[in-house]
């Protein structure tokens, strides 16, 4: 309870900095599961990305897959798969590009054997060109973004801030993809919806954690390093980056779980689970990965090298004790030590008032 | 301190009075859909398709459907350059509408036949007296149809495509005859036309202009080498009959409707017709001749779809799935609003209950701008739609938590309540622009790069985001001063210094 209590007033001494080659080795692992899936499974592309016809319906009369299947070829449709899907309750036929004349008769015979109206049979036909468009245009679209996003965070925060900012990004992007190969769930121009999301919180995150640090480095530039100026940063913000993540989580944990898993709803599950590791994704990036990477690169810069040394003789050290690297342990700590290191800042400098 | 409340109270009131207004005047957001049930068709045209060229051909769409009939409310709409999104909700007649959207019209140059004034076909005297006559018996067997024996019955030498009642020409087939409405300065007309002398594929140009010489405005017409021959064989044979008969007429029709049946000029010789693959078509001199010749030189230039459009998707939800997607987003929507409201209200206590308040007024406002949003100008509620929402409520309730977060470190720095609250607002909101703005930049591209269900999202998304700050910045600040100065600024378990953990 303690440790949660110093998470709501801002005074965990987490060293996220130091303990960077931890936060680097799960995402490495994790991006690399990633890639390994999609690379050895490839993603289960919807039907907007393969063309074809899709049919699904209830299935009053409780027909047999089986019937349905010799009907079904009977009409001369080669390329079909017959699913069961909501315990059974309904029925999903996907085909293959067929004419449309041909698809008016399966969902003829089809309505037929299940005993229920044609009109109540839901149908979708797509070129097999049409998800590539959709599928290009986002791509196309992000691009902009991206850039966009680099020229509007330099000129609001820094330069350095906008590229750690697209990294923790694309690592998102990535276990968000990841995800889909895995779950193998479909890959619909809704997931690309889904996933576009994920890259705009995941920036709105990271802008949030790096407002900060802009702003902390403007008060402590003359008595902490950049390492340590981060981590502060990151302590302080802990608290919110925690709530903004459950309350983000909550609504689309409700739609995934309640909504699509309990009740069945597929379109809103497609949705929602790339909402959901993407959102996670994107709250972990911004503190374990945009933010010890910002630190690295900063501390390389000839203003924050110096500072170091200065702070390192001024706390009592010398020039011959000094890492090159920011100070990092030689052993990764374990987790009770974690929460109780200083990496921060030791001691706290007095409190300045924020100027403004 | 009344300043500020009253502050408080407008923008409450704007939102859920505005909230009411559109509820009692039964303006609703109006669902996409995939959340209503309905067929939505998307229709590509090639990458390099000129804008005003996409224009037009919805133009056409949108007539054609509504001579279908029976389709409630079409929505035809251009969305990201070159694909139009038709959205067919309802279901009655859906499949002729679809075959009716995509397909490029037929474009015929006729000769005329014949001239029937009034409403009715050459073919209904004739037809309806011999069926009234000889069919009686067959129409007293059929029990069922006691009244109007001629409607009841098809007229057995009706050729195929015309209209037994009417005695006009339903269905056009160029290489036939039809027998087309026309109407003109002189009133209504019945033309037969013969088999299609040329086609719109044999017209190289069509520019409108005006001649200074005459003042009159007119079609120039370019046609192709083998279109120039045709050409000259048709308006020669038309040439044959005096000046005034209607069978100088040319017609021009597209699609079973005639566009315009102009008559060959007095200088044209018969048998020599007008050679040379170009000619000019007088419209006139009044005002309302100049938009008549540019649509028949785009008619002339283009056939009726200017372009070939290809059927990317169609899809078709029954208005089950609709509503049942529908129900399950809302009572979800509803359950995780509900619980991110208890997190709220138990870390942030009385806080807490500003950022309740704050996103009830966010809500407002969001589901009576789609509401008019979907009026007055048919912007739709889809479920990438209600993502972009839910999202948002995610973007919203991040600003109140960043927000009370500065106000907790403001408190720590030993500053009074009102004082944090005032400078954390200051603070918080800096951030609160530059992360929104990221946001707002995100959803512009997406709507102007993207098609299909990613500009809903966009939309939606961007809409509340804007939203966000106009909140942030009108209410909650407000209302954050007044808990600070109110009770609940000093102590109990539930004030904003305890939330913060300064007091016990």
């Amino acid at each position: 309870m303690s440790l949660w209590r110093d998470i709501s007033r801002g005074e965990t001494r987490i060293d996220f900095v130091g303990l960077r080659r931890r936060w680097f080795y799960i995402s490495a692992v994790l991006l690399l599961v990633s890639v390994a899936t999609v690379t050895a499974l490839g993603l289960n592309l919807g039907l907007e990305f393969t063309g074809g016809v899709q049919v699904q319906t209830e299935n009053r009369s409780g027909v047999a897959v089986g019937e349905l299947e010799s009907a079904i070829t009977g009409l001369g449709v080669v390329d079909f798969r017959i699913q069961e899907i909501d315990e059974g309750q309904s029925i999903r036929i996907q085909t293959g590009p067929i004419s449309s004349a041909l698809e008016d008769e399966m969902v003829a015979s089809l309505a037929v054997l299940v005993g229920a109206p044609p009109e109540d049979v839901n149908r979708q036909a797509v070129g097999p060109t049409f998800g590539a468009l959709v599928a290009r245009r986002a791509l196309w679209a992000l691009g902009v973004f991206l850039g966009a996003v680099v020229i509007f965070i330099s000129i609001r925060l820094q330069w350095k801030m906008a590229l750690s900012g697209i990294v923790a990004l694309l690592h998102d992007l990535v276990l968000t993809i990841g995800i889909y190969a895995i779950t193998r769930f479909e890959v619909t121009p809704a997931t690309v919806v889904a996933a576009l999301t994920v890259l705009g919180y995941s920036l709105y995150d990271t802008v949030v954690v790096f407002d900060r640090v802009r702003e902390l480095e403007g008060d402590y530039s003359d008595v902490l390093t950049y390492s340590e100026i981060v981590n502060r940063s990151m302590n302080m913000v802990l608290a919110r980056s925690i709530n903004t993540s459950l309350t983000s989580l909550i609504p689309v944990g409700s739609i995934l779980f309640v909504g699509s898993l309990i009740l069945g709803a597929a379109p809103l599950r497609d949705f929602s689970l790339a909402l959901f590791v993407g959102i996670a994704a994107g709250t972990y990036s911004s503190i374990f990965v945009a933010s010890p990477l910002l630190a690295l690169w900063r501390e390389r810069e000839v203003a924050w090298t110096d500072q170091r040394r200065r702070m390192a003789r001024k706390r009592g050290g010398s020039d011959r004790d000094l890492p090159e690297e920011p100070t990092e342990p030689a052993e990764p700590p374990t987790t009770s030590e974690l929460f109780s290191m200083e990496g921060g800042a030791s001691p706290r400098p007095p409190r300045r008032r924020r100027r403004r | 301190m009344l300043r500020r409340v009253i502050g408080l109270l407008i923008v409450a009131g704007i939102a859920w009075g505005g909230l009411a207004a559109v509820y009692l005047l039964g303006i609703e957001p109006k669902l996409g859909l995939d959340l209503q049930g309905g067929t939505s068709v998307v229709l590509t045209a090639p990458d390099d398709t000129d804008p005003d060229v996409m224009e037009y051909a919805v133009e056409i769409m949108r007539s054609r459907i509504e001579d279908v009939g029976g389709v409630q409310e079409p929505e035809i709409s251009i969305s990201g350059g070159t694909t139009v999104l038709v959205q067919l909700p309802g279901v009655q007649n859906e499949q002729q509408a679809l075959d009716a959207i995509g397909r490029t019209g037929r474009l015929s140059f006729r000769p005329v036949l014949e001239s029937t004034p009034g409403l009715e076909g050459p073919l209904v005297t004739t037809t309806t007296i011999a069926q009234s006559e000889g069919d009686e018996p067959a129409a007293e067997e059929a029990t069922t149809t006691s009244t109007a024996p001629v409607t009841a019955t098809t007229l057995p030498d009706v050729p195929e495509g015309v209209d037994p009642i009417t005695g006009l020409t339903v269905s056009d087939d160029p290489d036939t005859i039809a027998y087309l409405p026309n109407f003109s300065l002189f009133g209504m007309e019945v033309l037969t036309v013969g088999p299609a002398a040329m086609t719109g594929s044999d017209v190289s140009q069509a520019l409108p202009g005006f001649n200074s010489v005459s003042a009159q405005w007119v079609v120039n017409l370019s046609l192709t080498s083998e279109g120039g021959d045709l050409f000259a064989e048709l308006t020669g044979q038309a040439a044959g009959y005096p000046i005034g008969d209607p069978r100088r007429q040319i017609a021009i029709v597209l699609d079973g409707q005639i566009i315009a049946s102009p008559q060959v000029a007095e200088d044209v010789a018969a048998g020599v017709g007008i050679t040379g693959g170009d000619a000019i078509i007088t419209l006139g001199a009044d005002p309302a001749a100049e938009d008549q010749a540019q649509n028949l030189a785009v008619i002339l230039r283009y056939g009726s779809l200017p372009v070939a459009f290809e059927r990317s998707q169609v899809e078709k939800v029954s208005a089950t799935l609709g509503s049942d997607s529908l129900q399950i987003g809302l009572i979800s929507g509803i359950a995780g609003l509900v619980l991110v409201a208890v997190v709220l209200l138990l870390y942030y206590r009385a806080l807490g209950l500003v950022a309740v308040l704050g996103i009830a007024v966010f809500g407002s406002l969001l589901i009576a701008i789609y509401a008019l949003l979907g009026h007055y100008q048919g912007v739709t509620l889809t479920l990438a739609g209600v993502t972009g929402i839910i999202v948002a409520v995610g973007i919203t309730a991040d600003s109140y938590i960043v927000y009370f977060e500065r106000i907790k470190d403001e408190l720590r720095a030993g500053r009074t309540v009102p004082s944090a609250a005032a400078q954390g607002f200051r603070t918080a909101f800096r951030t609160i622009l530059t992360a929104d703005t990221v946001s707002i930049l995100g959803a512009t591209l997406l709507w102007l790069l993207t098609v299909g269900a990613v500009r809903g999202f966009a939309l939606s998304l961007g809409i509340a985001t804007v939203l966000d700050i106009f909140v942030a910045r009108t209410f909650t600040r407000r209302a954050a001063w007044v808990l600070a100065h109110s009770p609940l600024g000093r102590k109990g378990w539930f004030s904003m210094p305890a939330a913060a953990g300064e007091s016990r």
